[in-house]
């Protein structure tokens, strides 16, 4: 068990006084002077002491029962000052391990951990505060443990650096950056407060007010633009300043941050989809965003505002990138590349123009309806949209398409925000397929994989949109199809992985005396369910080079019915210990699919033996 | 194809007249209790017009669902105006709930959801089952799910 920094004592303290105090010293000032003067004063200067006394000494207990443990396979939290609360998180279900620090933990060495799983959406788990050196160790422990890895000095799997954001890309990322709160700010200033002041003052408006004013907010407008986008410059190269990329392993890592420093982890295993956002600036002068996603959880989702953490869909996995540097990046994560892309039918154009021309009709009809009310309301300057609406509505067919890889539903979508989703088969939970009444005239579907992404929370799922009735019929099949082949590889792949490490165990376990055993396990088994069980015969040597932990030398038994028995019993036992460890992994469906070829073979041989000794 | 249980089309036709009732109710204590000069018969007109285009609708719905337990998955297809067909594989199976509310009760009808770990999980839910149904329909569910082995759901 282990106790967080001493220094979290007064740094939690003076961050909690700090807002406390505040509070206290307004209300003293405020109340106090009015009540009795010096003496209210004095007073208030007491009670805000005793008050940081307080909290001093609530952060001190919080120290003390605050521990933690990083056990063989489970992270353990013990809290909580009045009501405790023991928590175990299983290493398995910890997606990401966040660090993050802002300048005044910077300075005292201080760093935040938080843990994610996927259940809840929320923070499983966090460190308030541990050092930054504690903070990488538990990162680090943390990727190692899951692996499965319990000795400390195990060799560090690889780092490969895939991206480092240079500053001429940051630059360009804070160019293209907007902060669309600032202009809220402004017009909610103009729409409350003007009026108020425009009373007071009395500008006459009906003589030269007019053109002043439409100056004035000419200027306004220049001016907020460019403030805005000063804002979002700003907010960028803060937020983006120093990102990098590291596969370390089997896991992403990402640092970055200005002032407030974050550094984060995502397992490759459990992304859900790969997604490359461009729009027409970025596709002119050639770059693109990649934006990625795990489930409930997209790493830098949350404010820079620190503990304040909402989740507003997936920020950039890579901000901004040239778009052959993210297409090799999708590639080496994924290994897919961009496909080419079936478009939906070509009568479907002339739905998006259609579409495009009654928005402007709507906005015509609308103009009208008030110069019919209100009189000398220019209605039909946005007739002059319609050309416009034309364009786009080809733009918009042109950019939308899907495609099915090997591995991957891929769906393109949007023209001026073009999202290109990359969506393993594994990942999909269900296939949807949708009709509109509109889309029934044009005999059209769209079709949605649905992913436990967090982007899909807000609408961003992958989505073929507006492919013919009958091919998206036959899509959400295929897509349902694909799923079900994918899983069962990936299991298969799996299991033979499991396979190779149990017979290494067994050999280990069973020792000098008869490593032959072990290798009779996997030989035995394996020729069976050859045999018996799976239709495409699994070549022996496919398993065996891994499974072996001895050299070839070792000639293979001629008594292999004896040798299989003591196999027996000792893949009794393993295997039995996998299904505990499986949830669910149930022997009696084995003939169902060829995933459980361990299950299988020791059911089958459990039988036989129950039938040799009657 | 499996069809819902007809008496789903009672529920239904119940829901829409009792919504059409309260937003009458509700407009009727407008009409009463504010000073704009609204007519009399609005409230009565809005109900009406709720009942016309409510109840052709749940009879509707009715027609238009269907779900069918495949070999390895549910499918389901409903919607009037927009037509949704759903597949979800077993595999995907978190758990499956049998839930059943008051109206449902009074109407002896139950309905079965099925979670999934995406997104839109608790969307697929199977209303209009009698309860030997929806429980008969829920270890179904759960048996086909097992037998999927899911075992990493995300």
């Amino acid at each position: 068990m282990t106790h967080l920094s001493p220094l979290s004592v007064p740094y939690r303290a003076a961050q909690r006084s700090v807002s406390i105090a505040f509070a206290l010293v307004f209300l003293a000032f405020s109340g106090g002077t009015a009540f009795g003067g010096i003496l209210g004063g004095l007073g208030a200067v007491a009670l805000v002491g005793f008050a940081v006394l307080a909290i001093a000494g609530y952060e001190f207990a919080y120290y003390e029962r605050f521990e933690y443990e990083l056990t063989e396979d489970t992270l353990d939290i013990r809290s909580g000052v009045f009501s405790r609360r023991n928590r175990e998180i299983p290493y398995r279900r910890i997606q990401n391990v966040d660090i993050s620090r802002n300048v005044a933990q910077r300075l005292f060495g201080l760093a935040a951990v938080d843990f994610e799983t996927a259940g809840g959406g929320g923070t499983e788990g966090s460190l308030r505060f541990v050092t930054y050196e504690e903070a990488q160790r538990i990162q680090k422990a943390v990727a190692r443990l899951k692996r499965g890895d319990t000795s400390p000095d195990a060799p560090e799997p690889d780092r490969e650096l895939l991206f480092e954001l240079t500053p001429r890309e940051l630059g360009i990322v804070g160019a293209l950056s907007f902060d669309l709160r600032l202009p809220g700010i402004v017009f909610l200033f103009a729409t409350s407060i003007l009026p108020i002041v425009a009373s007071f003052v009395d500008v006459p408006i009906p003589t030269r007010g007019m053109a002043a004013g439409i100056v004035g907010v000419v200027v306004l407008a220049f001016f907020v633009a460019v403030a805005s986008w000063a804002a979002g410059f700003a907010t960028a190269v803060v937020n983006y300043y120093g990102f990098r990329l590291t596969r370390v392993g089997d896991e992403l890592q990402y640092e970055r941050g200005l002032i407030q420093h974050y550094t984060g982890s995502i397992p490759i295993d459990k992304l859900q989809t790969l997604t490359i956002e461009d729009n027409p600036l970025k596709r002119r002068f050639g770059y693109a965003t990649l934006l990625v996603e795990t489930a409930g959880y997209a790493p830098g989702a949350e404010n820079a505002g620190g503990s304040n953490r909402s989740r507003r869909g997936s920020e950039a996995a890579i901000p901004l990138a040239s778009r052959d540097r993210v297409r090799a990046l999708v590639e080496e994560i994924e290994g897919v590349s961009e496909p080419t892309f079936e478009r939906p039918p070509s009568r479907i154009r002339r739905r998006y123009v259609i579409r495009y021309l009654l928005a402007v009709g709507g906005i015509v009809g609308g103009l009208y309806g008030l110069n019919v009310v209100f009189g000398g309301v220019p209605w039909y300057i946005p007739l002059g949209l319609i050309p416009v609406a034309a364009v786009a509505g080809v733009y918009q067919y042109r950019h939308r398409g899907r495609a099915l890889t090997e591995d991957h539903f891929v769906t393109r979508n949007g023209f001026w925000k073009r999202e290109t989703r990359f969506v393993p088969y594994y990942r999909i939970q269900t296939a949807i397929e949708a009709r509109t009444i509109f889309q029934r005239r044009w005999r059209v579907s769209t079709v949605t994989a649905d992913t436990a992404g967090s982007l899909s929370i807000v609408g961003g799922d992958a989505a073929a949109v507006d492919i013919e009735a009958y091919d998206a019929a036959s899509l959400r099949d295929e897509l349902d199809d694909r799923l079900r082949d994918a899983l069962a590889e990936r299991r298969e792949e799996r299991r033979r992985e499991r396979q190779a490490t149990l017979g290494i165990e067994i050999a280990e376990a069973e020792g000098d005396r008869d490593e032959t055993t072990a290798e009779a396990v996997i030989t035995g088994d394996d020729g069976r369910i050859v045999d018996g069980l799976v239709d495409e015969a699994e070549p022996d040597t496919e398993s065996e080079p891994d499974a072996e932990p001895e050299p070839d030398a070792e000639p293979e038994p001629d008594s292999e019915n004896s040798a299989d028995r003591d196999a027996e019993d000792s893949a009794d036992r393993d295997a039995s210990d996998v299904d505990a460890d499986e949830s669910g992994e149930s022997n009696d469906e084995v003939a169902e699919s060829s995933q459980f070829i361990w299950g299988a073979s020791v059911t089958d041989e459990r039988d036989d033996d129950a039938d040799d000794e009657r | 194809m499996n069809r819902l249980h007809p008496r789903i089309r009672l529920l239904w036709v119940a829901r829409a007249v009792i919504f059409a009732l309260l937003v009458g109710g509700v407009a009727a204590a407008g009409v009463l209790f504010t000073p704009l000069p609204i007519p009399t018969l609005a409230p009565v007109a809005i109900s009406f017009v709720l009942l016309v285009v409510g109840v052709p609708y749940a009879l509707l719905r009715y027609r238009a669902w269907g779900y069918e337990i495949r070999d390895d998955s549910l499918y389901l297809q409903r919607g009037v105006l927009t037509k949704v067909y759903t597949v979800v594989p077993y595999v995907r199976v978190q758990h499956v709930d049998s839930a059943r509310g008051p109206l449902e009760r009074l109407a002896g009808l139950a309905s079965t959801i099925v979670y999934t770990a995406g997104s839109r999980g608790a969307d697929v839910s199977i209303p209009g089952l009698t309860p030997d149904g929806a429980e008969d329909l829920q270890d179904r569910l759960k048996r086909l799910a097992i037998r999927a082995e899911g075992d990493d759901a995300v």
